[in-house]
């Protein structure tokens, strides 16, 4: 392909334009690539932070005072693919008081093993073990410090019915969240069905975690209306935390576009310098023969060829960046999307192959005369 | 012998109304095959203009260019780009070389613009040529890194490397001396002989037209002689 390769030598003759084109497209391609995975690294983090250990939806039964059977859970995880997991849990309000202080706790009753796919407490234990015998209680940090309850103390509990819980204290754990460190407490599904005096099937509520959180909305109203039953689900509770997330995709995406839009400008001028300085060559190749669509083809090629070093330049220097800020001390790293970046590369080429239409048509344009007549 | 180039009533105008110059108000002749002839005329009188329209680097306000049986004015752009590739070969008072290429590069150029691949047969063909044109150990030099002189007779070289039919030359020698002038035009003289390529050279110095077979002299815009000069044989 002579195009290409003259395009090549074109390049290659004026090597300090070309790398500083280069450096130009890799730095935006670079800073896209960085502020746009920051975003979604940052973002994914905020959404792990709210909901990555509590329920997507939970599931109660639509008459108020009715309870749902354990069926149900595992019913809607067959229906339903995107569910990694339910399960039936029996919640209880109670008081804890300690000298004047009475203390509301939420109270939720299950087995440990499905209790810790929806709230890794194992992970996050402070102290004690992860464990949920018959009697036992794992309660919040803040709850245990205030309060001084430590693993092994028993813990009494008004409940709703009037009558005192003696539950063992198993492990203190950290959810991450003020509320719930001070506020919930776990205890056994056996305990919790005394407590509410149901019976072996009955619970109060599924909780259910996604695999893709911002599916809660479509879930749980097909899981209300094919189990006739009540779906609450945690973006219709976190429309704040939700408005200030799109917020931010939506100045990042502007940055990005930005960003691009300076690249885009940066190769279009220079191949328009560029398509100045060559035109005596290209008189020349079309005097000798050359047709107008292989002449405006040269720069074409040359901005792919500088679209593609700027861009491979863009991910290196962008993987970089994110390597650099992994040095510091934020409570998140960066995880840089492989399709975000195919999608960088994608828009990097793109934008400079469409920069070089307006040097690649005055190119094809030019009548060899032009040169051969003004010397 | 048969007809190469026809130029009928060729017409140039530059610019209109007031402003309006009649470059060549309606020059006609007929070039055969393996002809050498030459074209003289004062400066301004319209020599470069007749050679652009012949060579279809222009193209005639009315009248037109009949090369190799072919009707020139009647192609489009494309038609005209293959015929100046294949059937024609320049060289003008500049060289005109590719700065960002070797000398070789330069050469080929034109083969290279055909689309076709290097054969042995034309690589023996440049390098002969080469050594012809006494450039022999040159080919991978850079175009910018020769002399004057170095460079006219590479631009020489790229002209007959297509072998084409015909090679017009506009002042070809005016940036040399002497010397390389006698060399240049003992050159066109040889290829005219041994390849039978039809030359048409323009240029102020009646001393070089009387070297030539046939001498047309452009006179404002007009064919005022068109003469047979058979010393030069
Ligand atoms: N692009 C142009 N625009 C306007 N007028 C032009 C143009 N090119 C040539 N002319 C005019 O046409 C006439 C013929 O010019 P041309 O270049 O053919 O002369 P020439 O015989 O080659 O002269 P010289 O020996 O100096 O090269 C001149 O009067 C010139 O001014
Ligand atoms: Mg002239």
């Amino acid at each position: 392909m002579l195009s290409f390769r003259i395009a090549a030598r074109f390049l290659k003759s004026s090597p300090g334009q070309s790398a500083l084109i280069i450096a130009g497209i890799a730095v935006g391609i670079a800073t896209q690539i960085f502020v746009g995975s920051l975003i979604t690294s940052l973002q994914d983090d905020l959404i792990d932070s709210a909901v990555g250990s509590s329920p997507h939806i939970t599931l109660t039964a639509a008459d108020d005072d009715a309870t749902v059977s354990g069926e149900l859970a595992a019913a809607a995880a067959k229906d339903e693919p995107l569910i990694s997991t339910a399960v039936p849990v029996r919640t209880l309000s109670a008081i804890f008081s300690s000298g004047e202080d009475s203390v509301p706790l939420s109270i939720t009753g299950a087995d440990a093993a499905g209790l810790d796919t929806i709230y890794k407490l194992s992970d996050r234990l402070v102290s004690g073990a992860y464990r949920l015998g018959e009697g036992e209680a794992l309660v919040g940090a803040i709850f245990a410090d205030k309060y001084g309850v430590a693993e092994g103390d028993t813990l009494e509990l008004l409940l709703p019915s009037g009558s005192i819980a003696e539950l063992e204290v198993s492990g203190v754990f950290d959810l991450g969240q003020a509320t719930a460190n001070e506020r919930v407490v776990f205890i056994d599904a056996g305990s919790a069905a005394e407590a509410l005096g149901l019976a072996d099937d009955e619970y109060t509520a599924v909780q259910i975690q996604l695999s893709d959180v911002f599916a809660s909305a479509e879930v749980a109203e097909r899981l209300a209306s094919d189990n006739d039953v009540e779906a609450t689900e945690w973006q219709a509770e976190n429309e704040q935390l939700l408005s200030g997330l799109s917020a931010q995709s939506g100045s990042s995406t502007m940055i990005q576009a930005f960003v691009l839009i300076a690249v885009a400008l940066g190769i279009a001028s220079t191949l328009a310098i560029s398509a100045v300085q060559k035109t005596r060559q290209i008189g020349i190749l079309k005097a000798i023969g050359m047709g107008d669509a292989a002449a405006g083809r040269i720069f074409l090629w040359q901005a792919a060829l500088l679209g593609a070093g700027g861009t491979l330049g863009g991910i290196a220097l962008g993987y970089g960046l994110i390597a650099l800020f992994g040095l510091v001390p934020v409570p998140f790293s960066i995880r840089p999307e492989p399709s975000f970046i195919a999608l960088s590369a994608a828009i990097g080429m793109t934008v400079a192959l469409l920069s070089s239409v307006i040097p690649a048509r005055s190119t094809s344009r030019l009548d060899p005369i032009e040169v051969i007549q003004n010397g | 012998m048969a007809d190469l180039l026809v130029a009928e009533e060729l017409e140039k105008v530059y610019g209109e109304g007031e402003a309006a110059t009649y470059a060549l108000k309606g020059v006609s002749f007929t070039l055969e095959q393996g002809e050498f002839a030459s074209i003289i005329g004062q400066s301004g009188s319209g020599k470069s203009t007749l050679l652009n329209m012949i060579g279809l680097l222009d193209t005639p306000t009315s009248g037109q260019v009949l090369f190799d049986g072919e009707n020139t004015t009647a192609l489009g752009r494309k038609g005209r780009a293959r015929v100046r590739n294949e059937g024609l070969g320049f060289v003008f008072q500049f060289h005109y070389l590719l700065p960002e290429f070797s000398v070789w590069e330069n050469l080929t150029m034109p083969a290279q613009i055909a689309g076709r691949a290097i054969t042995a047969d034309a690589k023996r063909r440049a390098l002969d040529t080469l050594a012809l044109l006494g450039l022999d150990g040159l080919e991978n030099k850079n175009a910018n890194q020769l002399s004057g002189g170095q460079k006219q007779r590479v631009a020489i070289g790229r002209a007959l490397m297509n072998r084409p039919k015909l090679i017009l030359a506009d002042e070809p020698t005016g940036n040399l001396d002497t010397a390389n002038t006698a060399v240049v035009y003992e050159l066109f003289r040889t290829i005219n002989k041994e390849l039978g390529t039809t030359f048409l050279i323009v240029t102020h110095d009646r001393k070089v037209a009387q070297q030539t077979d046939r001498i047309l002299e452009v006179l404002d815009g007009e064919l005022v002689q068109d003469v047979r000069n058979d010393y030069a044989r």
